[in-house]
């Protein structure tokens, strides 16, 4: 909701959670390389380095790619989604440590250039068990720098929401990516069956986060309205919502957050207009519903942010009858002013 | 063959990453506040943190800074 573009727009919260992602990252290399260099003290300190950042990296991006799933299950998750564009940039840098030291390692004594020998030296592509993994980590690299690159508001404005969006969703190519690399590489070097094991467990930690989190959206999806009359269709009872949260619902296809506050009752869409962020699950403070994701803010009447930020989502008509809320399904123009429904008149 | 193929694509690669850096140069100095309104008066901060994504995206906002016509781009809506 910037009105100036600044580089990062630090809080204490940004930098308790940085202080945090550099502690842990600093503590993982320390450790890794203290266990390692015990565990195998014939490698180079090289080799171990490589594999210090390289796992490192690795390991951020599974935690980044929980998060989202983590957090539609249970939004005592969410103060980790806060920055979570920190961690992926994180993710980059050390895995372009890795990419780095093992290009300059590997690639620079022989005459070609160090890209061309990545992609020529080892010519396996045909082969499973010998495959070229390097340029499988150099494709996932490039991603990564994509996102991280993109990862300011002002490309979330300038490329559109759309087109970022889609390339944000790439994570999930270079996540595959990533899982044919690590894996074909410990397969290749021969190393401890435990690592690939814990590969494995990782990727089924991912992969079920992700398949329970779209349950759960799926079973809002499918929940029909339980009376209809006229255009209105009856949602829920007012004492199912919590004072300054909201009720979310679901009519055909279409997300509605119904808050309560104040003795009123007002429904907006669920979509936040930052980055589509779950509007329903945030709560009112100072008189705005505010997107638990970053911050942004509505007024809850009129689905416009409070002046002077010019945001605005759709709000819905609603009425009560007998302690239920009855919502008309049309969403109104974004930013259409909408009397609340007040508690106890009906 | 496979040599050629790669050696053609690694050079595309670096041709077009340094066009990007000639162009991100001029484009965070200039280029930037006339294509959005919000960065106008933006710090070196900022400048600095676009910089990787314009090497990227360079033709895409080449395009965007013709047709910003040296004119304020109108106020659009933040989000979409
Ligand atoms: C230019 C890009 C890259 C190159 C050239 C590269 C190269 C390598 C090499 C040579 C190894 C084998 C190391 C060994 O067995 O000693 C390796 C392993 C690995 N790489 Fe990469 N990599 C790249 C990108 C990435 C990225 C972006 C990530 C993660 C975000 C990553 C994660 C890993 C992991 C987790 C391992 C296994 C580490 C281990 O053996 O303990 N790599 N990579
Ligand atoms: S999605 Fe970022 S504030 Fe709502």
């Amino acid at each position: 909701m910037s009105h100036r573009y600044a580089g990062i727009s630090w809080n204490p919260q940004k930098r308790a959670y940085d202080l945090m992602v550099a502690a842990g990252v600093v503590l993982y290399l320390v450790t890794f390389l203290a266990l390692s260099s015990l565990l195998h003290p014939a490698a180079t300190a090289e080799t171990l380095l490589i594999r210090g950042f390289g796992s490192c990296a690795f390991l951020l991006l599974n935690v980044v790619l929980c998060i989202g799933p983590l957090c539609r299950l249970d939004s005592r998750y969410l103060p980790l989604l806060y920055n979570r564009r920190h961690l992926g940039v994180t993710t980059f840098l050390l895995g372009m440590v890795h990419g780095a030291f093992s290009l300059f390692q590997l690639h620079t004594l022989g005459d070609s250039d160090p890209l061309i020998s990545l992609f020529t030296a080892n010519r396996n592509y045909q082969s499973l068990a010998d495959f070229p993994f390097q340029p499988l980590g150099f494709l996932a690299l490039l991603i990564l720098f994509l996102m991280s690159a993109t990862s300011h508001d002002f490309w979330l404005r300038n490329l559109t929401p759309r087109v970022w969006k889609s390339l944000h969703m790439l994570v999930y190519a270079a996540y595959g990516l990533l899982v044919a690399h690590v894996t074909l590489g410990l397969l290749q070097s021969e190393r401890s069956p435990w690592l690939v094991a814990a590969m494995g467990t990782s990727l089924a930690l991912v992969l079920s986060l992700h398949v329970a989190a779209a349950r759960k959206e799926r079973e809002l999806d499918d929940s029909t309205p339980k009376a209809q009359e006229e255009n209105y269709v009856k949602v829920c009872a007012v004492s199912e919502i919590p004072e300054k949260c909201a009720k979310l619902v679901s009519l055909r296809g279409e997300r509605v957050a119904i808050f309560k506050f104040d003795g009123k009752i007002s429904a907006l869409s669920n979509v936040c207009r930052h980055q589509n962020g779950p509007l329903g699950e945030g709560r009112i403070i100072d008189g705005c519903v505010t997107c638990p994701w970053h911050g942004f803010q509505y007024q809850p009447e009129s689905g416009a942010a409070p002046e002077p930020f010019t945001e605005k989502v759709s709000t819905f008509r609603t009425k009560l009858v007998d302690g239920c809320v009855w919502l008309d399904p049309h969403p109104l123009p974004p930013g259409t002013y909408i009397e609340p429904s007040r508690i106890g008149r009906s | 063959m496979l040599e050629h193929a790669v050696a053609f694509l690694v050079r595309a690669y670096y041709a077009y990453t340094l066009a990007g850096c000639l162009f991100a140069i001029l484009f965070v100095i200039r280029g930037v506040q006339m294509v959005d309104v919000q960065a106008r008066g933006a710090g070196v901060g900022f400048r600095l943190l676009i910089f990787p994504g314009v090497i990227a995206f360079w033709p895409l906002l080449l395009r965007r800074w013709f047709e910003a016509d040296g004119e304020a781009p109108a106020e659009r809506n933040a989000h979409r």
